[in-house]
């Protein structure tokens, strides 16, 4: 029993509805206490992996199923997916949908509640999950209100109260800083240390390298690699990087050490760029009966204080910070959606106020999908230009590829093609100050390595880019500058060495 | 005191404040008992700290009852009047239900709201439907102001010229967005034994205290006084 507490045998899968089949003859065993990585490019098939072990393939997401798979000596075809609720854990990736409370104690009691456990028992379970995982200060909060990797924390709580044998992450980290990233991986190592067999789909590499025993890479829904944790930490670059995945360590580009203060820009010296002006901003806010107040420099509390920024044109910004720090208020801020923020931004020589920002300014969401509003890829284009010009969007749609997805339904594409599209009405809407928000959390490298060449390309355009992240494999790719936010002020913007560009 | 009801005393005062609004106060007494009904949820949004929506509520309400007593009467004519006339009947008639809503759905913890439901032996298909619904209050209003933002910055936050337009930009990523986080929760739900055979216990002890019984009996008389009054007498 120990030595395949998890097996999966001969299975093929494929999703109702799709053609192609994602999983092709999987045969696979874990043993008991594995830390089993999972890698691959997306749509190879690690998702369907972790749904067939929790279960919610064949029982949630149906298909055509042939193989048998067993956990901890459960018929997973046979069983019934509450009966395996105390058995499989699973943090899926995204914070936003994976709650079922509202308030964060209400959320770690959830599981225990519905395997009917006694009051008294849930109490004392919760106590010691809360103090195993040092999460006393999120107790008695709004789960709306915690940042990215509070809900994450959260989310591995409400898991573990339900002390499963096997635990499920797929791709935790995704949405996470590299600070919250550190201690997801606390909260592995001490999974690991409790004798819990662990299961991890991830892109991100770096942070399970000492943590793993076994490591697969997928492709097309077979096993094309397989390492053992130590021959996977000292795997070299080059290998690494011809699987298209991402590195195994990454630089300290993100460190305020990194490249030196000496290459610190300073206001003066660049001559014709950008330039931001008297940028306040905070949530909150005074209560206000009739007039709005509008916000000053030396108000308190502020999420967003700048007086003035110059940034450099026609490069790529990548703008860093930890999570909650005002990246994302920044660039709602700069391109005008908080109608309270009245920044001015100036640049050749014109001054954009209030909701004029909003025509030069055009912010690529972290989910597109918000951003899509018609049944064609065209009339999403034509739909950003001032007067409807057929020409100039089949330009713009073959310069970004997706020119023969003219006729379809952006929501039948694929998320990279999705995040085109938006590009693409970014271009149509003649913006030049471009901001992305996180445009390459949960990606794989090949993806990655597409999207700084697509950041890269508009630059070249005449296009100044802002793009917010927390991948320093992205920054190293793409960009010129880094501008770091530190409780919504400047921490410092600095000329990224060796990557310099003839303007 | 402790000010947290219990989730049914707060679906019972939901219950009494919906069907007395769909009956009109004639009288000075029904308007004194149909006033004093609203302010009991205000009272309890200030006893939650919730000041700046009892306070538009307030706001709002009172607005409505000075315009409708001093201003307006059976003979107003005019555009001003009738558009006003509009809003105060409207206002003083629904707002009552509408605070009471807000009140419960704004205090509610979804923990309790189940275990209530569960003690009224309600099913658990019935129960856990709800509980979504209200799950989603706070998910669709995130959506909503996402894609606003996005409508923003195309310019057709009033459907780019054509309005028809306005509620088709709207509601279509809102809808995708909602599916896909409808379906991404049931999975995560699931495989947390949600809708499992066994009987889910809860951690939240509800017990009807003092309070509550007080809130019962009084609203019950106010439906009482209402029906008594209009249709008996």
């Amino acid at each position: 029993m120990s030595e395949n507490f998890i097996k999966i045998e001969h299975v093929h899968f494929k999703y109702k509805g799709s053609e192609k089949g994602l999983l092709d003859d999987m045969s696979l065993t874990i043993p008991k206490g594995e830390v089993l990585l999972l890698t691959g490019a997306s749509g190879s098939g690690k998702t369907t992996i972790i749904r067939l072990i929790n279960g919610l393939i064949p029982h949630y997401y149906q298909g055509d199923m042939k193989g048998s798979v067993s956990v901890a000596g459960y018929d997973i075809v046979k069983t019934e997916l509450y009966e395996l609720a105390g058995v499989v854990g699973t943090v899926f990736q995204n914070p936003r949908s994976q709650f079922f409370s509202v308030d964060t104690d209400g959320e770690i009691v959830f599981g225990p509640e519905n395997i009917g456990m006694d009051a008294g028992k849930i109490k004392a379970r919760k106590k010691d999950i809360v103090s195993e995982m040092h999460i006393e200060k999120l107790m008695g909060r709004s789960l709306f209100e915690l940042s990215g990797g509070e809900k994450q924390s959260i989310a591995c709580a409400s898991v573990a109260a339900l002390l499963p044998e096997i635990i499920l992450l797929d791709e935790p980290s995704s949405n996470l800083d590299q600070g919250a990233i550190g201690s997801l991986r606390e909260v592995i190592r001490r999974w690991k240390e409790q004798g819990k067999t662990i299961i991890i789909s991830e892109h991100r590499l770096w942070y399970l390298k000492d943590l793993v025993d076994h490591v697969i890479y997928m492709e097309n829904g077979k096993i094309r690699h397989e390492w053992s944790g130590s021959e996977f930490a000292s795997m070299d670059d080059e290998k690494v990087r011809s699987l298209q995945m991402r590195p195994l360590s990454v630089s300290d580009i993100m460190s305020p050490d990194f490249a030196g203060k000496e290459n610190d820009i300073q206001i003066q010296e660049i001559q014709d760029g950008i330039v931001l002006k008297d940028f306040y901003f905070s949530y909150n806010k005074k209560p206000y009966l009739i007039r709005k107040k509008k916000f000053q420099e030396n108000d308190e509390g502020l999420s967003l204080c700048i007086l003035k920024l110059t940034l450099p044109k026609n490069a790529v910004i990548g703008v860093i910070g930890h999570n909650g720090t005002g990246k994302t208020t920044f660039l709602k801020c700069v391109c005008g959606l908080e109608k309270d923020c009245c920044g001015i931004i100036e640049t050749d020589g014109k001054e954009y106020k209030g909701k004029e920002r909003l025509k030069i300014c055009y912010l690529v969401m972290q989910d597109v999908n918000h951003q899509l509003f018609t049944d064609s890829v065209e009339a999403e284009v034509l739909l950003s230009m001032e007067k409807e010009d057929k020409e100039r969007c089949d330009q713009i749609l073959s310069s970004l590829g997706i020119l023969e997805f003219k006729e379809k339904h952006p929501m039948a594409l694929s998320g990279g093609q999705k995040q085109r599209v938006a590009i693409a009405s970014a271009i149509a809407a003649d913006a030049k100050l471009m901001l992305f928000d996180e445009p390459t959390s949960g990606l794989d490298f090949c993806h990655m390595e597409k999207v700084s060449g697509l950041l890269k390309s508009l630059a070249a355009a005449n296009n100044t880019v802002l793009v917010a992240t927390h991948d320093p494999e992205l920054i190293e790719l793409c960009c010129d500058y880094v501008l770091c936010i530190e409780n919504g002020r400047v921490g410092y913007l600095r000329k990224l060495k060796g990557d310099i560009k003839c303007f | 005191m402790n000010a947290r009801l219990d989730p049914r005393t707060k679906l019972y005062m939901i219950l009494i404040v919906s069907a007395v609004v769909m009956m009109s106060a004639t009288t000075p007494l029904l308007w004194v008992v149909r006033i004093a009904m609203t302010m009991i949820p205000l009272i309890l949004l200030v006893a939650e700290k919730r000041y700046a929506s009892a306070l538009r509520f307030t706001i709002l309400y009172a607005i409505a009852l000075v315009l409708t007593f001093c201003f307006l009467s059976e003979e107003s004519t005019g555009i001003v009047q009738s558009l006003l006339i509009g809003y105060c009947g409207i206002a003083v008639q629904f707002l009552p239900a509408l605070i009471t809503a807000w009140y419960v759905v704004r205090t509610t913890k979804i923990d309790e709201f189940m275990s209530a439901m569960q003690r009224m032996h309600v099913p658990d298909g019935i129960a856990i439907s709800l509980a979504v619904v209200m799950r989603f209050f706070p998910t669709i209003k995130e959506e909503y102001a996402s894609i606003t933002d996005a409508m923003k910055m195309r310019g057709i936050a009033f459907g780019g010229g054509r309005p028809s337009k306005m509620v088709e930009y709207r509601m279509i990523p809102l809808l995708f967005s909602c599916v896909n986080i409808g379906d991404e929760l049931s999975a995560a739900a699931i495989t947390r034994g949600l809708g499992g055979k066994v009987k889910r216990t809860s951690v939240e002890e509800l017990r009807l205290h003092a309070f509550d019984w007080l809130l019962v009996l009084v609203f019950t008389a106010a439906a009482g006084i209402f029906v008594v009054f209009k249709y008996v007498l």
